[in-house]
């Protein structure tokens, strides 16, 4: 509940900035031609916060009757949707070693890598001229203009011999209204020259007893557009989309290019960004899950029947050891400690358990320690 | 189905806080008891079911907005016990093209939420307006009813959207 009033918080504050000084000047700045031309933006930034938030604005804010297109990269990151869970989807430990974020998205659907290897686009349009095909078909066109002879097939995602060359998210997040009565949206990333080895060692998932509710992702054969005409780049593509999506819907003007000054001028994108980077979004909003861990001790087998929603651990999770008393109620002595506290975060814990010296003590932060690597 | 069966039945369903006192008193004597269910729907393609007797709401969205949306992989839920405000978010649903927002189509207190729909998300899908109900909540307000739509002018509306 916390998440979605701070959801509703934010929503609130993109109402009213409607009015507000900032997004007049933000909107001035976007449109100095003055010109009826289809808005298309190019993001500066290579942040996916930014580029998230930037979107996710755009995609709530702007006049539903025009068509808009919003293109942008990212640095190495890891972006999951809306209701997944990190610790199902993701090797955190993979990700932390090589530095790389996660971040969840605003939209739903599954987790996909992102590098500078590949391009990620959005079209707006209005719900009169919705097509998911005929999107599809326009990025197709901007990709064959390129060399690759990619089509459309029956389930819409653009290919190349039979090989998916773009991956999609489901449409960005919005109320039922605009969904449904009045824009749609269309979301792809084109994997052009994307490291795609990086993509299995990250999303490895070997938390095999993890149980989880909310959304899993789905695999799927992929090739990057360099593997079949070597040498396209982020440039090329974006001239020949923004070229497709002007012949379609119109307009000559040359795109606007947006950094993250431009992005940081907007108070909502800001508070956008900032709640990207929350701890209470990127893993408070996870599903509940359970997670069943066992190892053998020195002084018995223990089995963690691990539960948490909201990225919390729940009081039913349970600690067992099938040793002695003393180990017996070490463990449940860990157990009613972890309630409360953050999924996989025992360092705090560690530290307050090993000040209190004797036998519990070493069970407990031995115990505490493999938790917090098998979490 | 039924409920708007109901509904459409008993279109007098104004004043509402009369009504609602009348089922009040009359608890006692159930084989007498009058109660008026009130369904109503808003922009936003929610509905809710108004017992004139219970004062619950019962909400969810709408056939037509589970139709739009395809088939639904997660529903957001608010937490029992929150008090919660006309047109305030109160949950979400993701489905494989969209992920939305719901919100509360009248004030109250959520009473009690769905929980099959944490295992069974696809209730949506099947039963909309029936057994895929999202939440129940103890309604402060009933007057904010006369804000909402009435199933003729939220058909209309839908309607209305596909003439585009």
């Amino acid at each position: 509940m916390s998440i979605l009033r701070q959801l509703k918080v934010v929503r609130t504050a993109a109402l009213r900035s409607a009015q507000a000084p900032t997004a007049r000047v933000f909107s001035y700045q976007l449109s100095t031609k003055a010109s009826k031309d289809p808005p298309v933006y190019v993001s500066a930034s290579d942040c996916p916060y930014h580029n998230l938030a930037f979107e996710d604005w755009l995609f709530r804010k702007t006049d539903a009757s025009v068509p808009l297109l919003f293109i942008y990269r990212n640095a190495p990151s890891v972006i999951i949707g809306r209701n997944q869970n990190p610790w199902k989807e993701i090797n955190l430990r993979a990700l932390n070693t090589l530095g790389i974020p996660f971040v969840r998205r605003k939209s739903g659907g599954g987790t996909v890598y992102h590098d500078l290897g590949n391009t990620n686009y959005s079209v707006s349009v209005p719900r009169e001229s919705f097509d998911r095909r005929s999107n599809a078909e326009l990025v197709a066109a901007a990709v064959r203009a390129l060399g690759p002879p990619a089509y459309v097939n029956e389930r819409h995602d653009i290919c190349v011999d039979g090989y998916k060359i773009c991956l999609f998210f489901s449409s960005l997040f919005g109320s039922a209204y605009k969904i449904i009565g009045r824009r749609a949206y269309h979301h792809g990333t084109m994997l052009i020259s994307a490291k795609l080895d990086q993509l299995g060692d990250l999303l490895r998932n070997t938390k095999d007893t993890l149980t989880t509710k909310g959304v899993e992702s789905v695999r799927s054969p992929v090739r990057n557009l360099s593997h079949f005409t070597p040498g396209i780049a982020h440039e090329a593509f974006v001239g020949a989309t923004v070229r497709e999506f002007r012949k379609k819907y119109g307009g000559n003007e040359k795109p606007t290019i947006v950094g993250k000054d431009d992005m940081f001028r907007v108070e909502d994108v800001r508070k956008g960004i900032e709640e990207l980077q929350s701890w209470e979004w990127s893993h408070g909003q996870t599903p509940e899950f359970t997670h069943v861990l066992t190892r053998s001790f020195p002084w018995g087998a223990i089995t963690a029947h691990m539960h948490s929603k909201h990225g919390l651990i729940l009081d039913s999770t349970r600690i067992d050891c099938d040793g002695d008393t003393v180990c017996a109620e070490s463990c449940a002595a860990i157990g009613e400690e972890l309630v409360g506290s953050r999924y996989g975060d025992v360092s705090e814990l560690i530290s307050r358990v090993e000040g209190d010296g004797g036998e519990k003590a070493d069970i407990r932060s031995a115990v505490l320690r493999w938790l917090g690597e098998e979490m | 189905m039924f409920a708007a069966r109901i509904r459409s039945a008993l279109p007098a369903a104004r004043p509402l806080a009369q009504t609602s006192r009348v089922g009040a008193l009359q608890r006692t004597t159930p084989a007498f008891a009058r109660t008026i269910i009130t369904k109503r729907y808003t922009k936003d393609h929610e509905w809710v079911s108004y017992d004139s007797e219970t004062k619950i709401g019962t909400v969810s969205i709408t056939d037509h907005a589970q139709q739009s949306l395809g088939d639904v992989v997660f529903v957001e839920l608010p937490s029992a016990g929150s008090e919660i405000k006309q047109g305030d978010q109160i949950g979400a649903v993701e489905s494989v093209k969209a992920a939305s927002d719901i919100y509360a189509p009248i004030s109250g207190i959520i009473e009690e939420i769905n929980e099959t729909l944490g295992d069974q998300p696809n209730l949506l899908n099947k039963s909309p307006e029936d057994e895929g109900w999202l939440c129940k909540i103890q309604v402060t307000n009933p007057a904010e009813l006369d804000d909402l739509l009435n199933e003729e002018a939220y058909t209309k509306l839908c309607e209305d959207g596909e003439d585009h």
